[in-house]
């Protein structure tokens, strides 16, 4: 498997720990990179330095302080045709609400909304859809 | 026969008619459809003419013609008075006809009308009469006697007054029932500005308007206005008004009403009010449910998540720190509910009895309860409860109000500045207000000012934000009928308006 630059938004630090640690176990090589708040993550993208460091894949939850996920996509739309990179980005939330889910389906900068716990299965698929199209 | 009779009955004895021009008279007065009586005071002879029997329906002859008949079987009981007084009362020529009610053959008393005269050129022995059959005027009379009386009980029951405006000359006419509901003598003329200047003076240019409008665009207009009546009684009232037009289109008469709908305003307006306060209540409620399931949900998911994650490890060093995870996932588990359980007792605590209590020396033991905090950071706090010492409250909120506002005012000091928190309350009317200062980092309100008081809403990189403390505080006071509003700039400070009751 192609390791695929990964990145997590979420200020839930338990849960981004056990994200990590599932993509480690399954899959040693791969790079986490992780964000408290949309603000950091916006701050990353656009800084130069990281311009060949760019995650494949996002990652994004809702609830966040500073800027929150939806914030975070305005921001995105704004600076995604100046990256060097298609990036995918999954919502990963907690969020039941139905509001929640049919906001994301409106923005098509949104691959998909997956609710948190996420399996191993789910991630694979994913990273292996991915790749193919990659 | 009858005109035989005529003539022998009547008194055309008298010479100045010849016997052709008698009889010609005879038979004009048995034709009219009325009667003709006469009666000799001295003799008490009576003589009725045919008419007179056939007005009550008998035949000429068929009842006996004396006085015992007219006033012991025709004439009500109650009209003798009126009939022997018109008798008697001869002394002015003119007199005015009487109203009586008779017995008639066939269909009960009937109203009849009587002129009463004496003759003039004779010693005034005798007395004459003709009468008529008055039943259905009368009728319509006592008809329409009865109908302007519903009327005028239906206005009053409805508490419904009608004024008009001339368009042309502006001259307003104003039904007693308006005076009523205006508490003033009928005599008095208003102008539309006095008219006016009877509602409270919110409401008056909305009827201005609505009159300029009604006269000179033809409007018709509805309203419901708080008034003020001459002896000072407020009331809501139905101002209703309608133009009447002429063929050119032009406006002549606004026809107006003006209905006392206090009562069942009040109530519709406190109705209002609840449902206002149950519609604040259902979004809390829901708002909960919401927070239970999302909270909840995050953190059993992440349990969920964690037990997977030991389960797939066999490492030792993976296993303890996947467990320390675990631990942390059950103590956040517990402040969450503990946090809903604060909500929770926020409801049942508001049939807590409410007791005056003293702002100075609650918030004084507040200070006391966080002083190492103030200490650490050195801050600088003011109060000045003077223009509203003491406030019927529940204790327990006005405690958790106060400790959170002053600790969110610690948490979210500037860090380049001694922090200054300035507490105070105001009595404005009805309304005691407690506001809240401080010159903290603030709130960016364009971006967050809807979820300020909103549940693990944090919008501050701070550790400690909790998202907790507004979040009650605004449940607390909206509990009790307040409010909480806030304004705030960045890195100048942030300023809480509480309206408490």
């Amino acid at each position: 498997m192609i390791d695929l630059n990964t990145c997590i938004i979420d200020n839930n630090s338990t849960y981004v720990y056990g994200f990590k640690k599932m993509i480690s176990l399954k899959n040693a090589g791969q790079q986490v990179t992780h964000f408290n708040n949309g603000v950091e993550a916006i701050d990353y993208l656009k800084n130069p330095l990281n311009a060949f460091n760019l995650p494949d894949i996002i990652f994004l939850d809702i609830n966040m302080p500073v800027m929150n996920g939806w914030e975070f996509m305005n921001e995105f739309v704004e600076i995604k045709s100046q990256l060097r990179k298609k990036i995918s980005i999954y919502i990963l939330s907690a969020s039941a609400d139905i509001n929640d889910i049919e906001r994301a389906k409106n923005i098509s900068d949104i691959s998909d909304y997956i609710l948190k716990p996420v399996d191993w299965c789910r991630l694979e698929e994913i990273f292996n859809s991915l790749q193919m199209a990659g | 026969m009858s005109n035989e009779q005529a003539i022998d009955n009547m008194s055309f004895s008298e010479d100045k008619f010849s016997d052709d021009s008698r009889l010609h008279l005879a038979q004009i007065i048995d034709n009219i459809n009325a009667g003709i009586w006469e009666y000799n005071i001295n003799t008490r002879v009576i003589k009725w003419s045919a008419g007179f029997y056939t007005l009550l329906g008998y035949e000429p002859g068929e009842i006996e013609c004396s006085n015992h008949t007219f006033f012991e079987q025709l004439l009500y009981h109650q009209d003798k008075t009126i009939f022997l007084n018109a008798l008697t009362n001869q002394n002015s020529k003119q007199s005015n006809p009487v109203q009586v009610r008779l017995l008639t053959k066939s269909s009960g008393y009937h109203w009849f009308e009587s002129t009463v005269k004496r003759y003039p050129d004779t010693k005034a022995k005798t007395i004459y009469g003709s009468i008529i059959n008055i039943h259905d005027y009368k009728q319509a009379q006592l008809k329409a006697a009865r109908d302007d009386l519903n009327y005028a009980d239906t206005l009053r029951i409805a508490k419904l007054g009608s004024w008009e405006i001339e368009a042309g000359s502006l001259n307003l006419t104003l039904s007693k029932h308006t005076y009523d509901i205006f508490e003033l003598q009928a005599e008095v003329k208003l102008t539309i500005d006095e008219v006016i200047s009877f509602f409270e003076p919110q409401h008056r240019a909305t009827l201005q308007t609505a009159i300029n409008n009604a006269l000179e665009f033809c409007q018709p207009y509805d309203l419901e206005l708080l008034f003020r009546t001459a002896k000072n009684h407020v009331l809501w009232v139905k101002a209703k008004g309608v133009p009447i037009i002429n063929e050119y289109g032009k406006c002549i008469i606004v026809k107006n009403i003006i209905q006392d709908i206090d009562n069942s305003k009040r109530k519709g307006l406190s109705l209002e009010s609840s449902l206002n306060l149950l519609t604040d209540q259902n979004k809390r409620l829901q708002n909960f449910a919401y927070i239970v399931s999302h909270n909840l949900r995050s953190h059993t998911g992440n349990l969920q998540f964690m037990v997977k994650l030991y389960e797939e490890t066999d490492v030792r060093e993976d296993r303890a720190e996947i467990f320390s995870h675990i631990k942390s996932i059950g103590s956040s588990l517990n402040s969450t509910i503990e946090h809903l359980n604060e909500i929770v007792k926020i409801q049942t605590e508001i049939t807590n009895e409410r007791s005056v209590i003293n702002f100075e020396s609650i918030f004084k033991n507040v200070q006391l309860a966080i002083k190492s905090n103030i200490d650490a950071l050195n801050a600088h706090i003011e109060y000045d409860f003077s223009q509203c010492t003491e406030i019927s409250y529940v204790p327990a909120y006005m405690e958790s109000i106060l400790q959170n506002l002053l600790t969110n005012a610690l948490k979210y000091s500037h860090p380049d500045r001694q922090p200054f928190i300035k507490c105070y309350t105001i009595k404005d009317r009805n309304y005691v207000y407690l506001i809240f200062e401080d010159n903290g980092i603030g709130i960016d309100l364009e971006r967050y000012g809807d979820k300020v008081f909103g549940m693990y809403k944090t919008f501050h990189q701070n550790p400690d934000a909790r998202g907790i403390g507004l979040f009650i505080t605004r449940n607390q006071i909206e509990a009790l009928g307040g409010t909480i509003k806030v304004e705030s700039t960045v890195n100048i400070g942030t300023k809480f308006t509480i309206k408490l009751v």
